[in-house]
């Protein structure tokens, strides 16, 4: 399931007085069973440019192909709708989208808009609950009575519930605490490691660093850098020159060259750097 | 969702701008009574002129007033052509049944046509060139003779000034509900009747579950800050009636001694 | 010794009438004038409803809150709301106003203050959060961390004594989280203002002079920073983020690296490892 961008371009309004560039000749690849990074500012284009993967959006020029098939200006909506069932979406603050009366037919009423019978459907959610972390008590309850954490991992299976090759996350760790953080993270990982493609549109760049295998940074519309987390984050002059923020470990091994500190290349991630330091520093107790 | 233009305001900095909101308000409604002074040519010439006068003085693109009055063209045409063809008296151009195309029909329709388009544009000017407070502040003080009979007008601008504050925020969270809704196979535009309304419980739901969560946290926020009632508030906007604003009475008063001149 | 500007006494509380649902148990806490305080805790320990009971937002079932001379109950409630100001966590809900200006003066109307008074107040608020360009600006205009700061404005405009900062950095992106703790460590210092910050980062908590760490609706741990950061099996057993240089003398010392007890901050940790090096 790879995505093929071509020379993708995307105006808000067009024609009016209102008109507004949000994105202008983008072209990507993004691989089968990757795991890719959308970086970039507020307002950068990243949200734009995943509304098209899923056929929210229709490009303005150019096209974009999602397993075979392309999508250009001149594309029938209801083609658009094809792809909703491939691609799966989790927008920033997912719970918002829960409505049913309960947890189990919450996470079904995907399934049955792209055709699965309601009790496929029903079974289906059984399990996706179980893939997300929920306590099989839950799906019985109204999902409005749940905690903030426990209602995400409910959109959350929702989401995956469609069974979509891609999974595209908007910021999906948003408002959670450290130890949900860490827990959503690694479930996504865990997917992508049995051959789900995810998409990550994130401002935190440990998790660039820590979980993507291929990074992508939009500025003001544009495609700025497409290449892995280690080169992009071994260019910290680059990336302050673009605001963009580097991973603590990263940071914190800055400082340390600056302090004289010989480093063979710039870590990303802290068990990386401890390992260094153990090279460099456990030597004198041999 | 950004399509509709009519109720917009565009921020600016012009004389049309500037001028009281109070004002403003009473000279549009205004505006649409003396419309009902125009009965020929001439009427209607002086008032079209003073009306491009006006959109000239806000300094905004005449684009944006095509755009207010192209969503209800329609209708507009719709109307005309009813009153072109159910007019009689005339010379008669034209007759199947009870439809006839005379000559009085054909100028009526045509005032008509214009009538509307002037309305419109008029009404599009004060909503762009007026923000949404200012015309709650307006309502406001023009409610205040009401207080005497214990409305609470204080409260009821209050509502509506919150109520206008929170219109583009619901909006936008409605755009995102629906988006996300359309990601899990909800289609909202097509299907029969049932199934649109009941495409909608996905979108109406989530949106009163997050409006109630909004008016919770807002009235939180609110008496955090303090506010315990309309009851020994002062209040910061207040609007100066200034030399501009007599200016503009003046003019709607000239004008209406000129149509009532010109008129037949 | 100054005394007290929040005094907390053997505080209970609970969202329902059953007993057995205590969200906040036997809470005792006492807070300096000028100091700030970081309460931390997962989601869902208690901070944000203690954040509410000391403004009055919600009653105790038991106990009692005294802000500066004031006893918090019924016909104190607006002396002590008088005398701390609240930031939220959603910066669009607490936007009351149609334009900054106008929420910058929503605090100081239902104060009853004289307009121009709000009017000088106003300008001089709006340049402390730095957002003098932005008066006439609609909220949706703006960004999160801008509408923060009209919040942090219109908290100013009522010159309160203390400022409670309820997730307020929560709901923004990096550049607008360092831009509000930024404007909470200037409060802080120049402003002199008693600081409650309730978060989950542990960056803006280490900034704190003290912490105090709630979990399921009670003090599990009070202290400098510097106590509490080194009290790492606490903080993991409660899900709890470590600074950066204390997760990594932990990974060192699993790395069988010989490491000191003491709390260290970055630039700490950046010299004991350039001096461990020059030892070699």
């Amino acid at each position: 399931m790879s995505i093929e961008i071509k020379h993708l371009s995307y105006i808000y309004q067009p024609d009016t007085p209102l008109a507004h560039q949000a994105l202008q000749d983008i072209s990507l690849e993004i691989k089968d069973g990757s795991y890719t990074a959308f970086i970039g500012h507020t307002g950068s284009g990243k949200s734009t440019l995943m509304q098209h993967l899923n056929g929210l959006l229709k490009p303005t020029e150019g096209q974009l192909t999602v397993n075979g098939l392309t999508i250009n200006p001149s594309t029938q909506n209801k083609d658009l709708s094809q792809l909703r069932g491939k691609v799966g979406f989790v927008f920033q603050f997912p719970e918002a989208q829960l409505f049913e009366e309960t947890v189990r037919k919450d996470i079904a009423f995907a399934p049955q808009n792209f055709g699965k019978s309601e009790s496929e459907a029903l079974e289906i959610a059984e399990k996706m609950a179980q893939v997300v972390g929920l306590a099989p008590e839950v799906l019985d309850k109204s999902p409005f009575e749940l905690s903030g954490g426990q209602m995400r991992r409910v959109a959350i299976a929702g989401i995956l519930a469609m069974e979509p090759e891609i999974l595209v996350l908007d910021e999906p760790t948003a408002g959670l605490d450290p130890t949900g953080r860490k827990q959503m993270m690694d479930l996504f990982a865990k997917l992508n490691q049995q051959g789900l493609t995810i998409i990550l549109v994130t401002h935190q760049m440990d998790d660039v660093a820590n979980y993507a295998s291929h990074v992508i940074a939009l500025e003001n519309g544009q495609k700025i850098a497409d290449t892995t987390p280690r080169e992009l984050f071994s260019k910290p002059a680059w990336l302050r020159e673009h605001h963009l923020d580097l991973p603590k470990t990263t940071k914190f091994a800055e400082k340390l060259q600056q302090k004289g500190f010989e480093l063979p290349y710039l870590p990303l991630t802290q068990a990386e750097l401890a390992q260094m330091l153990q090279q460099q520093l456990g030597e004198k107790h041999e | 969702m950004n399509k509709l233009l009519l109720g917009r305001y565009l921020n600016g900095d012009s004389f049309i701008h500037n001028l009281d909101p109070r004002g403003k308000l009473l000279l549009c409604f205004y505006y649409v009574i003396i419309i009902f002074l125009c009965n020929n040519w001439q009427t209607y010439t002086l008032l079209f002129g003073f009306t491009l006068v006006c959109l000239a003085l806000s300094k905004i693109k005449l684009d944006f007033f095509w755009r207010g009055i192209r969503p209800i063209l329609g209708l507009i045409l719709f109307t005309v052509l009813l009153q072109v063809f159910f007019t009689s008296g005339g010379h008669v151009y034209f007759k199947y049944g009870p439809l006839m195309l005379t000559h009085f029909g054909l100028v009526n329709g045509c005032y008509v046509f214009v009538r509307f388009v002037l309305i419109i544009v008029f009404s599009t000017l004060l909503t762009l060139t007026t923000a949404p407070l200012e015309i709650a502040d307006a309502i406001e003080s023009l409610l205040k003779p009401l207080k005497r009979f214990h409305v609470p007008v204080y409260e009821i601008s209050l509502m509506l000034s919150i109520a206008l504050r929170f219109v583009p925020t619901l909006m936008d969270e409605t755009e995102k509900i629906m988006n996300a809704q359309r990601s899990r196979g909800v289609d909202f535009s097509q299907g029969s009747l049932m199934q649109r309304i009941k495409a909608v419980i996905p979108l109406l739901i989530p949106l009163f579950v997050s409006s109630f969560n909004r008016a919770e946290d807002l009235a939180t926020a609110m008496e955090a800050r303090g506010y315990r009632g309309g009851e020994g508030r002062s209040k910061y906007r207040v609007h100066m009636w200034a030399k501009k604003d007599t200016l503009s009475v003046v003019v709607f008063a000239l004008l209406t001694v000129a149509l009532l001149f010109l008129r037949n | 010794m100054m005394d007290s500007i929040i005094k907390i006494k053997d505080l209970n509380f609970a969202y329902t009438n059953e007993d057995q649902a205590l969200t906040l148990k036997d809470i005792n806490l006492e807070i300096k004038p000028g100091q700030w305080v970081a309460l931390i805790g997962h989601n869902g320990s208690g901070k944000s409803t203690l954040a509410r009971l000391i403004d009055g937002l919600l009653a105790a079932k038991s106990g009692q809150i005294q802000v500066g001379s004031f006893i918090l109950n019924d016909e104190t409630v607006w002396d002590v709301r008088e005398q701390i100001g609240m930031v939220f966590q959603n910066p669009d809900n607490q936007f009351v106003g149609a334009d900054v200006e106008s929420d910058i003066a929503f605090g100081m109307e239902n104060r009853g203050i004289d307009r121009t008074e709000m009017g000088r107040r106003i300008k001089k608020v709006l340049k402390a959060v730095n957002m003098e360009k932005f008066a006439k600006h609609e909220p949706v205009k703006l960004s999160g961390g801008q509408k923060q700061r009209v919040a942090i404005a219109g908290v100013l405009a009522v010159q309160p004594k203390v400022i409670i900062f309820d997730e307020s950095t929560s709901m923004l992106d990096p550049e607008g989280r360092q831009d509000i703790v930024n404007l909470m460590q200037e409060l802080n210092r120049k402003g002199h203002f008693t600081i409650i910050s309730i978060t989950h980062d542990i960056d803006e908590a280490s900034l704190a002079d003290r912490i105090v760490v709630l979990n399921d609706g009670e003090i599990v741990g009070d202290g400098t920073p510097e106590d509490i950061f080194t009290q790492t099996e606490l903080l993991s057993k409660l899900g709890l983020e470590l600074p950066y240089p204390e997760a990594l003398k932990q990974k060192l010392q699993q790395l069988g690296l010989e490491v000191p007890q003491e709390y260290l901050d970055e630039e700490g940790m950046v010299d004991l490892l350039c001096q461990l090096k020059s030892n070699i």
